[in-house]
């Protein structure tokens, strides 16, 4: 969802960029006193300046809401899965899960920074963070399909980066 | 119009920046054409052996940034001349400490397998698992050291010659004005912007020396270590500060040639300044929002690093783009290769700032973190932004100085760089929407026809580049020539 979602708003700004650039570009031929352009243009500028402060403000407060790192404790007690990275694969505490499990994959590394990248069947990244020496980091993911889901490595490590590979099955 | 586009800059000057400007382009070129084998090979359009597509990863990332900052440099001490004394020694010695670094980073990635990635997070240099061993560890991370003294002798000359002229970096920053202690105008654009330059980069810098020295001491005494969530802190405080700062040195073409193009000023007015101190002050601390995946990481940190990223696309987004589409807009400018290259580059400025601001979002980086997404969002806003402004600066020379004329080949081939890079970008976030990693010598099928289509658009964008650098080559021996031109030039219309 989210990345549908970034890359429509990409899009469209795009566009809406172009489509800025082109006018002003069309309409730079036929000069004018540029006293009359700085007062329309700061006026302009002011509402530019709200509508984005304002759209920021906004995309802040509603993302803010679903941290990937803050487990909704109250709603159900995690599953715990213990995955330690290491130079080139991952060790996992639990490789099966079951539909509506919700894991809390405590994630570390041996030696180098890893990424532990949490992909489902489709190749779709559902939930990551980083594998490093020395820290754990907690990562939750309430499993909601069946299939095969397949740890990855996110994070450059060495020759065999590409070939860090970890299924964990999840059924019905 | 009673404007000219001649900037009051002395021989000497002006020669000393055509052979670095000489070399970036030719590097940048050479590291397109890494960046082109690296898709080739995703693309299974040729065989790369993944050892060689992480030595040519490696090079191709720190070289990138390492000759864009080249060109950069030229391009801070070229315009900021005009306003501060500078040492043009220092600049030489620059140049000479890169190529020095430079060499050492080769022959570590290339004679000794040195493939840390340009991020060479601690401990990878000392533990690559086999790929490489201390010499080529020593070379790469010692070369990074040499070429960051050099940026660090440079900053501190252009810091120096800016505190003599003005007294402080906070006057030179325009806080006399901001406050309300002076009235009218701050100091010039070129050096406001080259005072936040320096600024950044002069911490950046000995940050980066500081972690590049431990990680040296690591690779040969491994009981010497790093607390790694600290080294990663330092990685990217010194190398997203530094990389970012690339489009702030820049930026200072456009502030004087747009005005001289367009005849209408580009002054330094309260807004512009409180901007520009809004840039200095979010360059230097937005660096988390690379770390947004590192959950140890204080919780304030994270969310910081989502909202000052968001709050450090405002100055570009509202005042500097801006400001450049208000002075071209009915500014009765006559168009050529150098200002549509200015243009160009506030364009990709932009673009390139909405997926990086995306990105930045915590939600949207747990998925979409160390995807293709990433170098989607920053190859459009250094191929698009800074390297527009390099291009732009190289054109405008050779036209002004070295004879050229703008055909129509250079206006073909501008439009065909603009629509490539556009198609490379687009293909990265596309790979990145799909999930595709970066940083993978081998992708699996689902992501291999972006890859194609990302090599297809890479091509042109090599080709294109090339014909902009013979362009250059071919004109660039008269920069400088002749004698006393700027004894006659009459002021810029920064006043």
């Amino acid at each position: 969802m989210y990345q549908q979602a970034s890359w429509m708003i990409t899009l469209l700004f795009s566009v809406f960029v172009i489509l800025i650039f082109v006018t002003v570009l069309l309409k730079s031929g036929k000069r004018v006193d540029y006293g009359k352009i700085q007062t329309k243009g700061y006026f302009i500028r002011s509402v530019w300046f709200v509508v984005v402060f304002s759209v920021m403000l906004a995309a802040t407060y509603f993302t803010l809401q679903d941290l990937p790192f803050e487990g909704a404790e109250a709603e159900e007690t995690p599953v715990d899965v213990q995955v330690t990275a290491i130079q080139f694969g991952f060790d996992v505490s639990l490789d099966t899960l079951k539909v509506g499990d919700y894991a809390a994959f405590h994630v570390t590394s041996k030696d180098v920074n890893h990424g532990f990248g949490l992909f489902d069947d489709q190749l779709t990244i559902v939930a990551q963070t980083q594998a490093m020496p020395e820290y754990t980091n907690t990562v939750y993911y309430k499993f909601t399909k069946p299939g095969t889901y397949t740890i990855l490595c996110m994070e450059y490590c060495g020759m065999a980066h590409h070939l860090m590979k970890r299924e964990i099955k999840v059924t019905e | 119009m009673t404007t000219t586009l001649h900037v009051a800059i002395d021989s000497k000057t002006k020669k000393a920046v055509v052979f670095p400007l000489v070399f970036s382009g030719v590097i940048l070129l050479l590291m397109m054409i890494f960046g082109v084998v690296m898709l080739l090979g995703q693309g299974k359009l040729i065989e790369l052996n993944p050892i060689m597509f992480y030595k040519i990863m490696t090079i191709h990332g720190t070289g990138m940034i390492g000759v864009s900052a080249l060109a950069g440099s030229c391009i801070i001490w070229y315009f900021l001349k005009q306003y501060v004394p500078l040492n043009t020694a220092v600049f030489r010695l620059n140049v000479y400490l890169f190529l020095v670094g430079v060499a050492m980073v080769l022959v570590g990635i290339f004679a000794y397998d040195f493939a840390g990635a340009w991020t060479f997070l601690y401990p990878l240099p000392a533990q690559s698992g086999g790929m490489w061993g201390k010499t080529g560890a020593a070379l790469y991370l010692g070369g990074m050291l040499v070429i960051g003294t050099g940026f660090l002798i440079l900053l501190l000359e252009a810091a120096r010659a800016i505190i003599k002229q003005y007294g402080s970096l906070a006057t030179s920053l325009g806080w006399p004005q901001i406050l309300g202690k002076e009235k009218g105008f701050g100091p010039p654009p070129t050096v406001v912007a080259s005072t936040m330059v320096c600024i950044v980069d002069i911490i950046a810098l000995i940050t980066g020396a500081a972690l590049l020295s431990m990680s040296l001491i690591n690779v040969f005494v491994p009981s010497f270590t790093i607390d790694p969530l600290l080294a990663k802190n330092l990685t990217y405080a010194f190398g997203h500060v530094f990389a970012n700062s690339i489009i702030y040195m820049g930026v200072i073409v456009v502030y004087e040639l747009l005005p001289r193009y367009t005849g209408r000023p580009w002054k330094s007015n309260k807004i512009f300044l409180i901007a520009w101190n809004m840039s200095t002050l979010f360059t230097l601390i937005v660096y988390p929002h690379h770390l947004l995946m590192d959950f140890v990481m204080p919780k304030w940190m994270i969310v910081m690093g989502q909202v000052l990223s968001y709050m450090n696309g405002l100055p570009v987004l509202v005042v500097t783009a801006f400001g450049a589409l208000m002075i071209v807009y009915r500014s009765g400018i006559k168009w050529d290769v150098a200002s549509s290259f200015l243009y160009l580059s506030m364009f990709g400025w932009v673009i390139g700032v909405v997926p990086a601001i995306i990105d930045a979002t915590i939600v949207i980086n747990h998925v979409m973190h160390n995807t293709k997404w990433v170098p989607g969002h920053f190859h459009m806003y250094m191929g698009l932004g800074a390297c527009a402004m390099i291009l732009g600066f190289m054109y405008y020379l050779t036209r002004m100085e070295g004879g050229r004329i703008d055909n129509k080949l250079d206006y073909l081939t501008l439009w065909l760089y603009i629509l490539a890079f556009l198609g490379l970008s687009g293909s990265f976030l596309f790979s990145g929407k799909s999930s595709a990693p970066r940083r993978w010598a081998e992708h699996f099928p689902e992501w291999i026809p972006a890859d194609v289509v990302a090599a297809f658009f890479g091509t042109f964008v090599m080709i294109t580049f090339l014909l902009f650098l013979v362009r250059f080559i071919s004109y660039s021996s008269n920069i400088g020539s002749k004698i006393n031109q700027s004894d006659d030039i009459r002021p810029s219309t920064h006043g």
